[in-house]
């Protein structure tokens, strides 16, 4: 498996850790973009979910 | 099958300290769904499944009490109308349905639990759980939408302000009691907005709301009675804004407060978030993440346990307590298939 991804936002290649998990949230080092592991194999990153506010409860 | 569960519920009204009807019909519905279920001695409904000494427990925590205001029960094109349903039956019943649903992995227990009181504050309920289980992971039920995790809600604090002199012609240039109530006021806004600056988010903000005012005299004493709220961020606790308001009061003034709960944020990176996130993608839905400005039983129960805990559940939260509280069935549907996929997928 390859731990090299490119970041969505900006195209920076990314070296990610050997333990990295699906789900696991990492900013990219060249653009400070969240983003989000959704597949271990293939290796690939999403836009990590937005953050938004809301009221209630 | 879960569809008839929210539906049967929610025709349950349960306002707070009223929920023993609803709690008996949960727990009779998870009995015969495959749970071990009882009412517990402060009257919550409990159903676990699973091996009971398993070394891992996920606690499925909603609350089946609601606001008060009966909303007659319907279903209109998908759409249940009720209160209680999107505050806090969906979520809860989603969590009952996708446990009975789901295949419970070996070395887990899962339990459900529809917490009483939890819309007054007592919390009675969760105060209960909070001392009798030690979960190693916690989804709190409240609507969050099917495809949004909710990370945090602020804390919350009510102080009474209390002003009382001898009154005085109104001619006399001393201001009047309900004056200096005014006074009070104004200098805890300028204090929040002060607080404020370089706070963009809603979560991060000092947020005071002027509950009530009112003045009385007996011709002899005048006084101004206040009831002020606060929604508190993160970085701000109970007791120091408290001690921050406390300077505004006027000599011989009483402050009382109460309803204090600090605010609590979850990390993004735990197994929870992971394996939720992974659960939302599942129903080919895109997550999000939501920060609430109210309180939830997360604010008792995230301080206590230190497991990773968000809150999830079917439904939009805007229509918590109002007269118009309706849930869309579909979305209601997707909550579950969300959370069987989680509870069949669990990781710690």
């Amino acid at each position: 498996m390859s731990h090299s991804v490119e970041c969505i936002e900006c195209g920076a290649s990314l070296s990610l850790p050997d333990n990295v998990m699906q789900g696991e949230i990492l900013p990219c080092s060249d653009c400070g973009a969240e983003l989000e592991v959704i597949s271990l194999n293939p290796l690939t990153v999403d836009l990590a979910p937005m953050e938004m506010e809301d009221w209630g409860e | 099958m879960s569809a008839e569960l929210i539906t049967e519920l929610v025709k349950r009204y349960s306002p707070s300290e009223q929920e023993s009807d609803a709690v008996r019909y949960l727990v009779d519905w998870m009995t015969k769904n495959g749970f071990e279920a009882s009412v517990d001695t402060v009257g919550n409904a409990v159903g676990w499944r699973g091996a009971p000494d398993a070394p891992y427990t996920l606690m499925l925590l909603g609350h089946i009490d609601t606001v008060r205001g009966e909303i007659p029960v319907r279903v209109e094109d998908g759409i249940l109308y009720g209160r209680g349903s999107v505050d806090a039956k969906g979520p809860l019943c989603a969590f009952a349905a996708a446990a009975a649903q789901a295949v419970i992995p070996e070395g887990w227990r899962v339990i459900v639990a529809g917490a009483v009181e939890e819309e007054v504050t007592s919390s009675k309920g969760a105060r209960h759980i909070a001392k009798t289980y030690t979960p190693d992971l916690c989804i709190i039920g409240e609507p969050s939408s099917a495809d949004r995790i909710t990370l945090g809600y602020k804390g919350r604090l009510i102080v009474e302000y209390t002003y009382t002199r001898t009154v005085s012609h109104t001619a006399h240039p001393e201001p009047s009691a309900g004056a200096m109530g005014v006074e009070f006021w104004k200098s805890v806004q300028d204090w929040a907005a002060h607080e404020n600056e370089n706070h963009e988010r809603y979560f991060d903000q000092i947020m005071p709301t002027l509950q009530s005012i009112n003045t009385s005299s007996d011709g002899f004493n005048e006084a101004v009675t206040m009831m002020v709220g606060f929604r508190l961020p993160p970085r701000q606790g109970p007791e120091e804004v408290v001690a921050a308001v406390s300077r505004f009061a006027a000599p011989n003034s009483e402050l009382r407060a109460y309803g204090a709960e600090k605010a609590f944020q979850s990390d993004k990176n735990t197994p929870l978030v992971r394996n939720m996130l992974a659960a939302i993608r599942a129903q080919g839905e895109r997550p999000g993440f939501v920060y609430k400005t109210g309180t939830s039983d997360m604010n008792i129960v995230g301080a206590v346990w230190g497991c990773p805990i968000i809150a999830y559940g079917p439904g939009d939260s805007r229509l918590d307590h109002t007269p118009n509280e309706h849930l869309s069935l579909a979305e209601y549907e997707q909550a579950v298939a969300v959370l069987r996929h989680f509870i069949e997928h669990l990781s710690y």
